[in-house]
């Protein structure tokens, strides 16, 4: 909201020659943070930051109440001269409950006198970021909404047909409103209607076909109070937003209705030498305010520390409050311009801000609750991903929501695909059911920028769609791509190959059927369910191990093996023919194929057998005999000793 | 020695023999030098041995003499040469064996967490001696938890399709727009065993998604780290220490904070929180707008509808609660000047943020 620092000033004059960084800093403690000021010709403008429960002080006169109070110091009169209840010209009535008060008044003026708005109130008008229309009904309307926060409307009244009410819209009916914008109501729209139809939106904006003109002639007012949801609802509905549906939409007063009319028709007589012909309001301008008891215990919790009830007592009522203490407590009864003071909490924050939050010391809540373990899935993810960035990997953190589809190559077809009703566009429609395509768009991206060896993981859940509505898994997705090594003298470089991956796979101890995909050239990619790795309790007890201290006894057998026998099947007939042997590690270490010395369709395989007892040494021959014993059995699967 | 007796050309050849030996710089050109003056066959000395026996009788004394001086000399000078230049070589095999230490060692790979993660755990770490542990929650919420057990009202502005993600096919579920709604779980679920335990203190860091355009400051997904704690006569001078402990863990002993009020619907009452501009510490730079402060979350005490509407009655129990956004705070530490780096995973971000938090 823009404020303009000599209004401000009017309104509370203890602020003149007070510095603007001070006022910025006094309005910030009381929650009304600055967030620019601008100072043009001479006129300075904040632009204070007002939160949605504060209706109230969306004026010049609401922060200046709140300053009045923080600074101990009076706010101005409000010039005003109170107008009689006079008799209604027009029959007004009120039918929808959501307007309680409808303050009016009828005036002729001559609206062709051109500028007929001061030039003070044109300036702070284009301070406000609207500019003078140079009609004084308008221009004393706006005026009067930025100064006293209370939206009025001045429709032509030789426009009007017949009498006025405030209704509910029947649904259908149509508003040419001041937009230009003809708009088709619903029935929880309120409107004005006159005889002919809805004239204006209640409280969001006034009808085309009874706006003033230069050839106005005589204004029918109003100043009224509107349901705040009544407002707001309509104001979403159609897509208008206004300065007065702003106000109303967080509350106005409804005990100022009669006073902001009163001030419209001293401007108008003022500005454009209008005669009053009468003014009268309909419906009650009481606010309906309901008392809550505040205790002095209650106070002091919230607070920290003990406040002296006389200062609670001279913060509220400086707010506006109505207090009767009794007791050690008090009844409070907001006033009738504060929507936000409806629980004792209410009130209790305005003691505390009106002190000032610097006021509230800092103290430690003493810990009498036994802390509960960290959970095993957050231990889990945390684990893993420290374990990973150990090996080398890079943590990435994508977008939970992709082009639909753009999973389709890394999922089984079971897993259908949960979208986003609004999406901020295709790219971003589908929950993923896997999370590679990021993760490989990303890589992707890396080697775009010159990177060699890249290597990234993410954690993250994946989406898929079950009659309950979305499924959330954790998985956890490993990208590889690019070259290994090549970077100094002494490793050379390679490709990065599926057993990397593998590796990763088994470091991180994942004990299944190891799916890894191949995303493009050397590049690949796993995918676990966080479900199917080693938990970590915080509680973690380790267990021993036990291990021989006799030495080791090492033999390699080269072998040649048809290339149709997988390295685990040859390593299970090793192992099943030892069965009683110390035989500590099978162990492949080095495999030949495709050479000119090998006949087709073989390959040899350098198996390392690794001997070693818990109750002593191994000789020679044991070992030799258990050597021959493996060497039998991979006859069976056709493998022989290269001799 | 009488060199007279020679021919010119041999005794030509012994006035430059030191300088012929002088420029053998490897074994090879000594030993051709050794086999010219010295070897058995066409040396000068094998030349001269002939002269000797074919000289007059009267010269061979003082010839035999002069060659056998000659040859000495020669043999001297090129031993010494040769273990000179066998030393030489034994330098140079040595040096080209050794290992040059200034070359590149073969580094160990370095990964690195992503620069939010350790965030959050730097702030789990922090929080974890409070006696607070961690809860998470779906990303995929209801509109309940979202919003009505947080006191939003039904027609804030915030549940809007303008503002809120919701599913296709389900349109009662959501992406969470905040890590709130692990509140209204977390205090449901312990709701039934409060009075036993005593309390509640939890962190719930996460995911939330948001309407918003990608761009420098903005993202249709982040993190946020909420935080709570229920116990009894808990005022918002706890919260005061508990954050300026928190803060000053995160940003070093000087750190300091203030409180200003501000409004959430699940707090009241509500603040802001600003720490003094860790970069300038309070003097007034481009972070803080030169006000020296910034803003780093919001928190307040926990607003009695929400703990009735947990189940929790507020007339015995009392709260606070605080929620701060994981990427403006690591911005801010670590001056990174777009948000979208940290969604881009450039292996050089992530590796040179490794150490943020």
């Amino acid at each position: 909201m823009l404020v303009e620092l000599g209004t401000l000033q009017k309104e509370i004059p203890a602020i003149v020659g007070m510095d603007v960084p001070k006022l910025c800093d006094c309005l910030a403690m009381l929650g009304f943070p600055v967030d620019g000021v601008e100072i043009n010709n001479g006129i300075t403008v904040l632009d204070v930051d007002v939160t949605a429960n504060r209706g109230d002080a969306l004026s010049h006169r609401g922060l200046a109440r709140d300053l009045a109070v923080v600074l101990d110091s009076p706010l101005a009169d409000i010039a005003v001269s109170p107008s009689t209840e006079g008799a209604a010209t027009i029959i007004v009535s009120l039918e929808a409950d959501a307007c309680p008060a409808y303050a009016t008044a009828i005036l002729t003026l001559d609206c062709s006198k051109p500028n007929q708005t001061p030039d003070e109130i044109a300036t702070f008008l284009s301070s406000m970021g609207s500019s003078a229309k140079g009609l004084a009904p308008v221009d004393a309307s706006n005026e009067l909404l930025h100064r006293y926060g209370q939206p009025t409307h001045a429709f032509d009244a030789d426009k009007l047909k017949g009498n006025v009410c405030v209704r509910w819209a029947i649904a259908g009916e149509t508003l040419l409103a001041l937009d230009g914008i003809q708009r088709t109501l619903t029935t929880k729209d309120m409107v004005i209607a006159d005889e002919s139809g809805p004239i204006a939106l209640a409280g969001v904006i006034g009808g085309d076909s009874t706006k003033v003109t230069e050839s106005t002639k005589r204004v029918f007012l109003e100043s009224a109070f509107f349901d705040p949801a009544t407002v707001r609802a309509t104001a979403h509905r159609h897509s208008i937003h206004t300065d007065a549906s702003y106000r109303f939409g967080r509350g106005t007063d409804i005990a100022f209705v009669k006073t902001a009319r009163d001030l419209l028709v001293d401007r108008l007589i003022s500005w454009a030498d209008a005669n009053l012909i009468s003014s009268w309001t309909v419906g009650q301008c009481n606010a309906n305010r309901t008392t809550t008891s505040l205790t002095q215990n209650k106070i002091d919790r919230v607070a920290g520390s003990s406040i002296p009830p006389e200062e609670a007592v001279k913060i509220l009522t400086g707010l506006g409050c109505q207090l009767e203490s009794s007791n050690g407590s008090f009844n409070v009864c907001p006033p009738s311009w504060r929507h936000d003071l409806t629980i004792e909490e209410d009130f209790i924050e305005e003691i505390l801000r009106m002190r000032g939050y610097y006021n509230i010391k800092a103290e430690m809540p003493i810990l009498n609750v036994a802390p509960e373990p960290l959970p095993d899935s957050y231990l889990q993810k945390q684990r893993l991903s420290k374990r990973l960035t150990h090996l080398g990997f890079f943590q990435t953190i994508t977008m939970g929501f992709i082009r639909p589809e753009s999973d389709s190559r890394f999922i089984d077809n079971t897993k259908e695909t949960c979208l986003i009703s609004n999406p901020l566009g295709v790219e971003y429609s589908a929950m993923r059911r896997s999370l590679l395509p990021s993760i490989w768009e990303v890589a992707k991206t890396n080697q775009r920028y010159g990177a060699k060896d890249v290597r990234l993981f993410e954690i993250a859940p994946i989406f898929q769609n079950d009659s309950a509505g979305p499924k959330e898994t954790f998985y956890l997705g490993i990208v590889r791509a690019g070259t290994i090594g090549g970077e100094d003298p002494l490793t050379p470089g390679r490709p990065v190959q599926t057993a990397d991956l593998i590796a990763i796979a088994r470091d991180i101890g994942y004990g299944g059927a190891v799916n890894i995909i191949e995303l493009g050239q050397g590049a690949f990619g796993l995918e676990i369910p966080l479900a199917e790795l080693p938990e970590k309790r915080e509680t973690i007890i380790p267990q021993y191990i036990r291990f021989s201290r006799h030495p080791v006894v090492t033999r390699d057998l080269s072998l040649f093996v048809p290339v149709s026998l997988c390295y685990e099947k040859l390593e299970k007939t090793i192992k099943d023919s030892l069965e009683n042997a110390p035989i500590i590690e099978i162990r492949c270490i080095d495999v030949f194929k495709d050479h000119k010395l090998i006949e087709s369709g073989k390959q040899t395989m350098l198996i390392r057998l690794k001997f070693q007892a818990f109750d002593k040494t191994l000789t020679s021959e044991e070992v030799e005999g258990w050597v021959s014993r493996a060497i039998e059995a991979t006859k069976m699967q056709g493998a022989f000793l290269r001799s | 020695m009488n060199l007279s007796l020679l021919p010119s050309e041999i005794e030509k050849a012994a006035t430059e023999f030191g300088l012929l030996l002088e420029k053998c710089s490897n074994l090879d050109a000594a030993m051709r030098l050794k086999g010219q003056y010295i070897g058995r066959e066409d040396s000068f000395v094998a030349q001269m041995m002939g002269l000797l026996r074919v000289a007059p009788k009267e010269q061979k004394r003082e010839l035999g003499a002069t060659i056998n001086e000659l040859k000495s000399i020669w043999e001297n000078a090129l031993r010494d040469r040769q273990s000179l230049l066998v030393e030489e070589r034994r330098r140079n095999d040595a040096s080209a064996l050794a290992w040059d230490n200034t070359l590149p060692p073969p580094m160990p790979l370095k990964g690195a967490l992503h620069p939010l993660t350790s965030l959050i755990d730097r702030l789990v770490e922090i929080f974890r001696p409070l006696g607070y542990h961690v809860e998470e929650g779906p990303e995929a919420e209801t509109e309940e938890n979202n919003f009505d057990g947080l006191n939003i009202p039904a027609d804030h502005p915030a549940r809007g399709a303008g503002d809120t993600f919701y599913f296709a096919g389900h349109q009662e579920l959501l992406l969470r727009t905040h890590t709130s709604p692990v509140q209204v779980r977390t205090l449901k679920k312990l709701a039934p065993n409060i009075g036993k335990k005593g309390g509640i203190r939890f962190l719930a860091p996460g995911r939330v998604y948001r309407k918003d355009e990608l761009d420098p400051t903005h993202s249709p997904m982040f993190h946020q780290l909420e935080g709570m704690l229920v116990g009894r006569d808990i005022g918002m001078h706890h919260l005061k220490g508990t954050l300026a402990y928190a803060m000053k863990s995160l940003f070093g002993s000087e750190a300091d904070i203030r409180f200003r009020p501000s409004y959430f619907p699940f707090v009241e009452p509500g603040c802001e929180v600003d720490v003094r501009c860790p970069l300038c510490f309070g003097k007034g730079c481009r972070v803080c707008k030169n006000s020296g402060w910034v803003e780093i979350l919001g928190a307040g005490l926990v607003h009695p509808k929400v703990f009735v509407y947990a189940g929790i009655d507020p007339d015995i129990w009392s709260g606070f609660a605080f929620g701060m956004g994981v990427e403006r705070i690591a911005m801010m530490v670590s001056q990174t000047p777009d948000l979208r780096l940290f969604f881009e995973n450039d292996q050089r971000f992530l590796a040179s943020m490794g150490g943020l938090g």
